[in-house]
Formats: structure tokens, sequence, C-alpha cells
């Protein structure tokens, strides 16, 4: 049984295939169309999917939107004449935009892939959510929690799901909270507020926040109330976002907060001014923390289940995870590697062969690994045709090259294999360097990333040794094993990880199995026999504003642009040294037609 | 091959509406508020190119684009920095009424590229066109910045290399396809007008279409506002159990 799950039209579109039950591939379009969080109906992931697996659109069962169309217009519509007559210039857009294109999600799949509309399905937004982090899962039996800003009209639901191996799968959901109170409309709003962009850089209030106090936490509080039952509420006096597309926050929120930060101007961590921006993150993040750690705990409390499975925007968050992990009750806590709304193509299919076809449980490959392969061969070529040195080796003696170059303090841009669905590089299209010292991690922000200083970078270790160098608690590595939980560097080696620790002595650490990935772990292996330490720092392979590379090409281009100094794909090994031949005649030209 | 090259001159339509770029520019919010929307165009171009450089098999035009994708970036972060520069000394930070968008585009200006599918030769007319009108535009902007001497260097040092980039893209053009490469230029022009004739047929249709759901907000909408107001009153708080029956069906919009 052939099923194509589509996420797509809010943010970060995607499509995913499960072929008898099982996910083959799955890609964000972003990857393909080169546009960071590209959010248009995925055509080219789509073909991808269906070229992978070599199947034609007719050979599709079924095809699953991730959300409702019409329930989300009907929660727009709701929202636009509640905040009668305020939302008289947020109406006409909202129409538009929907009735444009959105609400005719059917038609649109069936007259792009041709297939019949009865083929045609759709799950709830947090149902999506909820498959792709239960079913990917290995567990058979979980509670279930998942988060984000909104969907069709919930922001927030619990319950659990159960399956039996070739058995039955059951995914219920218990209560939901409802739009417009929202944890994640709470941190996008002070995302707004702290000048960064809403839907994409919500890791950056995370990030900062490590350089604050939650010294405004009274104040955040007054926007979030806990009701009786044990859920939240929102002041909608402090917010926007539900009558307007202009603002998220109101004036009663400057009145409460202080100015919000102008975008275009740099953080300064040194002055009062950015020490109030840090505070602000700093006090939201906590808030944040409290209210999920509250909520898991009375979902453990009452499920009495061991593990957690935890899906949607939030999810992201690492240190609310750790914190979850360490102060709910739950003894393991499971976060897909893409939990936000990518990850919902694969939940939407995987929920529609479980439980609409009724398909028997699978066991499923534990890895983030789904979407195209790199191809070394043609890295080889475009480096030869520019004239720069590659040179293809096997295995063993590639990566002692790569692990000496590493050694030597040189930056590698490393592919291999499929590309990682999600947000998350985590070793197949990873930038590579030495961890030790700020040095590297300031070259990193300065020279590669073009990035904010505040940021930290992450690591990337094997399981065998992570207890060594990362207080982890029981459970941690599981949540470490795709990047989703924030835990402390060892106190002792933290001025030998100065480039992957922050500030606040914490790291989003990623535990390598070595079947996850094995060059890459032969890699950390090589790397420790001759440093002493197998730690390396593992950032994504993309520059400021553009999505991780995907085909060698696109790793080459980036590598050229900026001070990366080795470039490795499969087995091609490329060194940054341009010949005369190539330099030459760019340069000819350059100075033949300026003149 | 066209035996003269072109070089910064501004056209004649440009030339004539030097007052009206005087009188945009002349705005300190106005002229911040262009200044970011030019980081932004020439960023996006940027993108775009360097899409072409990943795409295209002939190995000079990958390494002419991708310098040419890095100038570019560079553009973005010039205009950027200046922008926020004068966003440091301006006294108002509000954003002004009129930005002028259609009278004093950026870079690639109104054009819409689209890299994935095209050949060479049409990425290069496309290109040689938008780098020719973006050069006579920013020759007129420099000219009018003579009350802000930084900004007008920001303009003098993109002009220099937009001359470079229309230059070599001509020269390519005629490289690729010697002997149909003013064919190609007509037909990139034609495409140019075209794009020009859908944008603002979509731009009216958008207009009349905001007007028209304007007015239905306010004449059939407030009953339906009124009851959804007093619905809104009767919701609790809290969480909402989830009521199975409903969402099970996969067959439901709704």
């Amino acid at each position: 049984m052939n099923i194509l799950g589509i996420s797509a039209h809010y943010h970060d579109s995607a499509a995913a295939l499960v072929v008898d039950g099982v996910p083959v591939y799955a890609i964000q379009e972003e990857r393909l169309s080169r546009h960071k969080g590209d959010a248009a109906f995925p055509l080219l992931a789509i073909e991808s999917c269906l070229q992978h697996a070599g199947i034609e659109p007719d050979e599709l069962d079924a095809v699953v939107f991730y959300e409702r169309p019409m329930l989300k217009f009907d929660r727009i519509l709701t929202c636009a004449l509640r905040a009668f007559p305020r939302s008289w210039r947020a109406f006409p857009k909202a129409m538009k935009n929907s009735l444009g294109e959105k609400v005719w999600m059917r038609g649109i799949i069936s007259s792009h892939l041709g297939v019949p509309g009865r083929k045609v399905l759709f799950t709830e937004h947090h149902q999506s959510h909820a498959a792709a982090a239960f079913l990917t899962a290995p567990t058979c039996h979980a509670a279930i929690m998942t988060a984000d800003a909104v969907g069709e009209w919930t922001t927030l639901s619990v319950g659990e799901g159960e399956r039996v191996a070739n058995g039955p799968t059951t995914i219920r959901r218990f209560r939901e909270i409802r739009f417009p109170h929202s944890l994640g409309m709470l941190y996008s709003t002070f995302t707004a507020y702290l000048g960064f962009k809403v839907n994409e850089d919500e890791y950056k209030v995370m990030g900062l926040a490590g350089y604050g106090q939650p010294t405004l936490v009274e104040q955040v509080r007054k926007l979030i109330r806990r009701t009786p039952d044990g859920a939240f509420t929102l002041d909608l006096n402090y917010f926007e976002f539900h009558t307007t597309a202009e603002r998220s926050y109101s004036s009663r929120f400057i009145e409460l907060f202080g100015p919000p930060r102008n975008p275009y101007e740099p953080i300064a961590l040194d002055t009062a001014e950015g020490q109030r921006f840090a505070n602000c993150a700093a006090s939201v993040q906590r808030v944040l923390e409290n209210t999920l750690v509250e909520l898991t705990r009375n979902l453990h409390q009452e499920t009495g289940l061991p593990d957690l499975c935890f899906g949607g925007g939030l999810a992201l968050n690492g240190v609310a995870n750790a914190r979850i992990l360490a102060e709910s009750g739950f003894e393991r806590v499971f976060v897909p590697p893409a939990p936000g709304d990518a990850g919902c193509a694969i939940g939407a299919a995987l929920y529609c062969d479980r439980i609409h076809f009724g398909n028997p449980d699978r066991e499923l490959p534990d890895h983030p690994f789904w979407g195209p392969s790199v191809d070394g061969s043609e890295l080889a070529r475009l480096a030869q045709e520019d004239g720069h040195f590659a040179a293809e080796s096997q295995d063993g003696a590639l990566i002692d090259q790569i692990a000496d170059d590493l050694a030597a303090g040189r930056i590698v841009g490393w592919m291999e294999g499929g590309l990682e669905f999600g947000p998350r590089a985590l070793g197949h299209r990873s930038i590579l360097a030495a961890p030790h010292t700020t040095q590297m991690r300031d070259r990193l922000n300065r020279e590669i990333k073009y990035r904010e200083p505040f940021r930290p970078f992450a690591p990337v270790v094997p399981i065998e040794v992570v207890e060594r160098y990362f207080d982890i608690p029981p459970g941690g590595t599981r949540l470490a094993r795709f990047m989703s939980g924030v835990f402390p560097v060892r106190r002792e080696w933290r001025s030998r990880l100065q480039a992957i620790t922050h500030v606040d002595g914490t790291a989003r650490v990623q535990v390598l199995e070595p079947a996850m990935s094995p060059r890459l772990h032969a890699l950390l292996e090589a790397y420790g026999r001759r440093t002493g330490i197998p730690v390396l720092l593992n950032t994504s392979f993309n520059l400021a504003g553009e999505p991780i590379v995907n085909r060698a090409v696109e790793g080459y281009s980036t590598f050229l642009r900026c001070k990366i100094d080795v470039l490795v794909a499969g087995g091609t090994r490329v060194m940054k040294r341009t010949s005369a031949t190539a330099k030459t005649q760019v340069d000819k030209i350059k100075q033949e037609e300026i003149a | 091959m066209d035996s003269a090259r072109p070089h910064e001159r501004p056209t004649a339509f440009d030339r004539m509406l030097t007052p009206v770029h005087r009188w945009i520019w002349s705005d300190t919010d106005r002229r911040v508020q262009k200044l970011l929307r030019f980081g932004e165009t020439e960023t996006d171009g940027g993108r775009d190119i360097l899409r072409a450089a990943e795409i295209t098999s002939d190995p000079l035009l990958r390494r002419l684009y991708l310098e040419h994708a890095i100038d570019e970036f560079r553009h973005g972060v010039l205009f950027r920095h200046r922008a926020a520069e004068l966003l440091k000394v301006s006294a108002s930070r509000s954003s002004p009424g009129f930005h002028g968008d259609w009278l004093a585009p950026g870079g690639h200006g109104l054009d819409d590229l689209q890299v994935d599918g095209e050949s060479d030769k049409n990425m290069l007319a496309f290109l040689h066109l938008s780098e020719k009108a973006a050069a006579s535009r920013f020759t007129v902007y420099r000219d009018v910045m003579q009350h802000d001497p930084p900004t007008r260097a920001v303009f003098e040092e993109i002009l220099h290399d937009e001359t470079f980039h229309m230059n070599y893209t001509l020269m390519q053009l005629a490289r690729v396809e010697p002997k149909r490469h003013r064919r190609h230029l007509w037909w990139a022009r034609l495409s140019r007008l075209l794009k020009a004739y859908l944008r603002l047929a979509t731009g009216l249709g958008g207009i009349l279409g905001s007007m028209l759901l304007t007015i239905q907000y306010f004449i059939l909408l407030p009953p339906f506002a009124w009851l959804a107001k007093r619905a809104a009153h009767r919701e609790r708080s809290g969480w909402t159990m989830v009521s199975h029956g409903h969402s099970d069906s996969l067959d439901r919009q709704y």
C-alpha cells in the first residue's frame, strides 16, 4: 500500500511516502526549491518521493493532507468575526489567502497528481503531530503531548497511544487547548517583540535566554494564567495576533515590557537594553518550561506510563524538553527528528496507514535520513572543472584524512548518505569542526555562518563516552539522539569544549549510536584518537538565510562562498585551493569588462 | 554582439523621473525603508543567481554566476548596514505611508526570476536586461543623493559591480548563442513586458478584491460578528474534551 503524506501552506512544507507501512522517503520542499522555509504546495518534494520509489501517482492508494483546511478556515473566519471591527484590515488578506488556494486542497491535490478526489484524505493537524511523535518512536504504549502555535483550532493536546507488534494501533487524544490560548503564540509573540522572525527564529530566543536572568517572570505570568482544571489561558489584552496580521503584541504588552527591539540593530549584551532583551527571553523561556513541566507531570500522573511522545513545534525547545525529562516523572521522552509541521507529512501518512486503513503495526527504522543520497562523483566533477584538488578514497583512509584535517583546526563540510528530514543537521549534511576553543566558535559565526554571536553550536559525541563529557540524566541519550535536549557540559570539560559550551554551561548535544551513522561515528573515534576527546562541533551545512544543502553541488557552492576548508561528499574530499586556470579566467573577464 | 558595450547611463525614462526620485529619497525614514527593501531584493537576487550557478552545466558560467551571487549578497549587506546607520540617527522610527517602490525599485527591481528550468541563454538575457535597468536606476539614485554622501558611496560601489554584471552577461550570451543572442534579448524584453502586464493586472485584481471584501466586511458581517462574539463569551477557558466521533473519518475536510 502506497500512501503519500503532504504538509503545506503555512511554513516548511514537505512530502513523505509510506510504502507497506514503512516510511521510505521524506523531504522538505525548501531542500529542493532552495527557498528557506518554503511553504508552497510541495510539488518538487512530491515528485522526488514518487521518483525515489519508482511509482506513478495512480499507484498511490491515498494522499493525506496533514490538516483539515475547512476547519482551519472556520477558525480564521470566526476570529475575524470576533475581532470585528478591528479586523477590517486583516479580513481581506485572510480571505484572499484562504479562499484563493488553501481551502481547496482536495481539488488542488487531485489536479496536481491526477488522483481521484476520493483518494485524498485529511487528518487533523494535531493528529498528524501525535502520529509523527508516537508511531515513529520505539515504544508500544506512551502518553502523547502535542504543542505548537495553532493547528485548526487546537494549540495543545494530550492523549495516549498504544500499538501491538503486527497488530492494531490506537491513538486517543483526551483533551485539547484551543486558539487563541497558545503556548506557541506566547513564545512567538516574544520572538517578534525581540526583533526575530516568527515561525523561524524561535530558537534564537532560546539561545538568547542563556544570557539573561528570568527577572521578568512575574510580568510574563500576567500574560498567561493557569486555569483550575490544570490548563492555561492567555490574557488577550496583551496580544493582537488574534485580531490583526500586523503585530502580535498590544500596546499594553509594550507598557509592561518596554519598547520592542529594532530588528536591524544588533543585540549588545553589555548594555542595559541588550540585557533587558536577554532577560525577556529568559523569562518567557522559564514560564514556558514551567508550564510544560506541569502539564506533562499531570499527564504522567494520569496515565502512569513511563514514556512520553512529544510533537509539535514546541518540541524543538531542547531546554524545555530536558526539564520535562528531569521533572515530569516520565522515564523516556521521544521527540521525532522533525517535530514541526514538516514532520506532519510522515505523521499523516502513518496515521492513515495504521488507523484509517487499520494496517498492522510495523517496526520503523529509527533515523532521520529519509532524503536523497549525496553523489560524491558530482562533487569530484565540479571540483575538477574548477581546478580544485579533489581526491576519492576508501572509507578508512578518508576518515583518517578528515580526522587529521579537523585536528589541524580545519573546518569541514561533511555530506554523506541520505539527507536529514527535519530542521537539524544530524551528521549527513553538517559542518564539522574542533569543539575546543572560543576562537573556533567565533570563526564559525564570523566567517561561515554569519550569525549572531550569542547563538551556541552543538556537539556530536559517540554514545559510548557521552557521560564522560556531558551530564546526561537517565533517558537523556534518547532525547539527545536527534539533538532534542539541552544538557550540562561536565564542569571539568568546559574549558576544553569551549566552542560548544553555551554561556550557561549547557550544550544541545547529539548522541550518536554507531548504527545510525557509522562513518561519522568512525570519524569521531578517529578524531578522539588524535586529540583525546571524541567530540566534534556539528552545525547545519548552510549559510544564514539558506536551507540546509541537499546535493553535492549545493554543498560545493556553499563551500566556495565561505571559509570552509575541506568539503567531503561520499568518498570525495576537496580542498579549497584554486588553480591558476579557473581563477584567472574569471578575473580576466572581470578586468576586461570593468575596463 | 553589440558594438558598443553598455555602461551606466540612465535611460530617458529614469532621467525624466529624476525629480520624483529626488523627492522619494529626500525623506530619511523613506530612505531607510527603501534601503532595507533593496537589501532584501539584492539578497533574494543573489540566491536566485546562486541557484543558476548550481544548475548550469557550463563551468565558466558557474564561476561567473557565483561571483555575481557573491556580489549581490554583499550589496544586500551594504544596503542593510547603511539603513542601520541611518536608523540610529533617524529621529522617527515610523514607516512613511508612501515608499514609491514602483517608481524607485531596487537591484532586480520588479523582475521575477524563475531559475529552475531556464536555459543559460534565457537566464543571461534576463540578467543582462535586469542589470542594465538596475544600473540605469542606481545612476539616478546616486545622482540625487548629493545630500547624503555615505548612501551615495554605497550606490557608487554597487553601480561599479552592476556595470560588470550587465557587461559579462551580454558577453556570455554572445558566447553561448553567437548567432541568435539579439533575438534572445528581444524575447527577454517581451517577456519582461508580459510580466509587467501580469503584475499590473494581478495588482489591480488584488486591489479590487480587497475593496469588495472590505465592503462585504462592513455590510454583511456585523450580524454574524455579533453572534460570534456572543458565542465567544460562552466558551469556557481551559481544557476542551476531544470528541472522537468527529475526528475519526479522514474523508472530511471539517
